[in-house]
């Protein structure tokens, strides 16, 4: 990196005592279960936003889908319309309210916790704990890769030594100030985050000579579009791809609704709702939500696809072959080389931030799903801070192991593997335990069930991105997928979902049709 | 519009600045409503 490393260790030096210090502040506030699991419900409007959001928000969002607007261009904004409309609207409007309100009436303090006490279920809250324990920290292991990798390159520390540091810096201040800490820690990051990127978006536009003309700019290079993305469906970087071609499939199906509507089912977002202490909270979190993501996720698409611009004006080459073919180089190659040097720290903090934050949050959830709700639970305990932590500790040994022991290949498809698991598990018992009156357990566990076996055969038989590095097809029948096109690319929530939703609402008719009778008999005898 | 020629890129772009004013506009709107003692 070309900018003075003094500079930068300072910066991080500043960063890092400001994490300190709100670790701290979390430690303070922090005196029972409830402090470290749901922040006492007690946390304002304006840091869930920001804390919800820099959750949401990952290194791999900023630089992973920023670089891939810049290999398959401006499409990628229909993730950002439903990161706003359903991720924060629709999450914090219908969704966060409803699970505020039950959440508070039943006393439930964490996901798996909520999902039990609405159907008094204790399969619901184990089968939830069990994927959240199998499924999350393989999107763990990638951020914390992700972070690593990037601490390394740009403080030009060991990759041994930036996974581990990071792991331990992340893990002491969850452990030591748990949720009040973790999203304070978080709001602070989330509006560097916001601060960071906004001067990105504003500097790209004046680099390249104001909003039309950058657009224009980026419209005429369609004929430079690489061969192989061509056939693939690609026709420039401010069109869609071909309806129906394969990269359409890949960015409607996987990245758009995949990424999109799994957010509406993740534990740690979720969570999230429950630490507020009224609805007027929500209501004020959604004026900063709406905004933030824009800037995050609306700033990355954009000045991703822009950079071939800028690097076509200043080397003649696209984006993806100036970042040497790899699409998650392309935001930090453009940052490098086109943003001054006092911008390049702020924007490695920012995606310093990003990986923070989520990181913190993931072990959170992990830690106090495995002590509050696996471990108190199985031996009929009172939750307690302490197994709670022990059980974010044991967690991240759990994730760093996984970050040395799992192929790149999979890691890399981890973040839209989980948020499908996800919402083809939960979504529709978690709709339906909101609002029904009369929740059917029988109809969530069938649900939960179809949706975690279906989710699973698709990723390991069809779904080609990850039965390709999974190698289960491949050892049980001798070839990676085992359908034709184009099923290879449909992605394995748009089949998951729906058919969790129709078993959730076959059963619950047949529950519903079997009790009427019952009922009305027992009515007659009466 | 704005440099870009296809409508599914554009009408993308409305929607996520269009979204975003909802949740500015919701925000303010409901402000001070939902408070724990008015029972919303």
């Amino acid at each position: 990196m070309a900018v003075n490393t003094l500079v930068l260790s300072v910066s991080t030096a500043i960063y890092l005592a400001v994490v300190i210090v709100l670790a701290y502040v979390g430690y303070k506030k922090t005196k029972k279960a409830d402090d470290y699991l749901i922040a006492g419900r007690s946390i304002s409007p304006i840091i869930l936003a920001l804390s919800y959001g820099a959750t949401f928000i990952s290194t791999s969002a900023i630089i992973g889908f920023g670089g891939l607007a810049g290999y398959m261009g401006m499409g990628l904004i229909w993730l950002t319309v439903l990161n706003i409309g359903i991720g924060i609207f629709i999450a914090f409007v219908f969704f966060g309210k409803k699970t505020r309100e039950i959440g508070h009436k039943l006393g439930a303090v964490t996901f798996p916790d909520l999902m039990g006490k609405i159907y008094k279920s204790e399969f619901l809250r184990n089968a939830s704990g069990l994927i959240i324990i199998v499924g999350m920290p393989l999107y763990t292991a990638a951020i914390l890769i992700g972070g690593a990798r990037f601490i390394e390159t740009t403080l030009s520390v060991p990759y041994n030594t930036a996974l581990i540091g990071f792991a331990i810096v992340v893990v002491a201040y969850v452990i030591i100030g748990g949720l009040i800490a973790v999203m304070y820690t978080d709001a602070m990051q989330g509006t560097l985050m916001a601060i960071g990127m906004s001067i990105l978006l504003v500097l790209t536009y004046i680099k390249l000579g104001g909003v039309s003309e950058a657009h224009s700019a980026l419209t005429s290079l369609s004929h430079l579009t690489p061969s192989s993305l061509a056939s693939a469906g690609q026709v420039g970087w401010t069109s869609m791809p071909s309806l129906g071609s394969p990269l359409w499939y890949t960015l409607v199906t996987t990245i758009i609704l995949g990424v999109g509507i799994g957010v509406l089912a993740q534990p740690q977002l979720i969570v999230r709702f429950m630490t507020v202490k009224d609805n007027r909270s929500l209501n004020r979190a959604v004026l900063v939500g709406g905004p933030f993501i824009i800037l995050m996720t609306g700033v990355a698409f954009t000045v991703g696809a822009l950079t071939n611009v800028y690097f076509q004006n200043t080397t003649g080459q696209i984006a993806i072959e100036a970042a040497g073919g790899n699409i998650d180089s392309i935001m930090p190659t453009y940052i490098n080389a086109a943003m001054p040097d006092i911008l390049i720290v702020l924007l490695m903090l920012v995606l310093l931030s990003a990986a923070m934050s989520t990181l913190s949050s993931l072990l959170h959830t992990m830690g106090s799903t495995l002590g509050h709700d696996l471990w108190h639970k199985a031996n009929n305990k009172e939750a307690s801070l302490r197994t709670s932590q022990k059980g974010t500790l044991l967690m991240m040994i759990v994730s760093v192991l996984l970050a040395y022991m799992l192929p790149i290949s999979i890691i890399a498809r981890a973040t839209a593997m989980f948020m499908g698991l996800c919402a083809s598990a939960f979504l529709p018992s978690f709709v339906m335990g909101l609002y029904s009156k009369n929740p059917s357990k029988t109809a969530a566990k069938t649900s939960l069930i179809t949706g975690a076996v279906v989710w699973f055969a698709w990723t390991a038989f069809v779904h080609i991105k990850e039965s390709g590095p999974l190698g289960i097809s491949q050892a049980l029948f001798g070839k990676a997928t085992l359908l034709d096109m184009p099923w290879p690319v449909v992605d394995p929530l748009m089949l998951a979902l729906p058919l969790s939703t129709a078993a959730l609402v076959v059963v619950w008719l047949l529950e519903r049709k079997r009790i009427a009778p019952q009922t009305k008999e027992s009515m007659d005898a009466n | 519009m704005l440099g870009i020629a296809d409508p599914q890129i554009w009408i993308g772009y409305l929607l996520a600045v269009g979204l975003t004013l909802l949740c500015i506009i919701y925000g303010a709107i409901n402000w001070n409503k939902g408070d724990e003692n008015d029972g919303s």
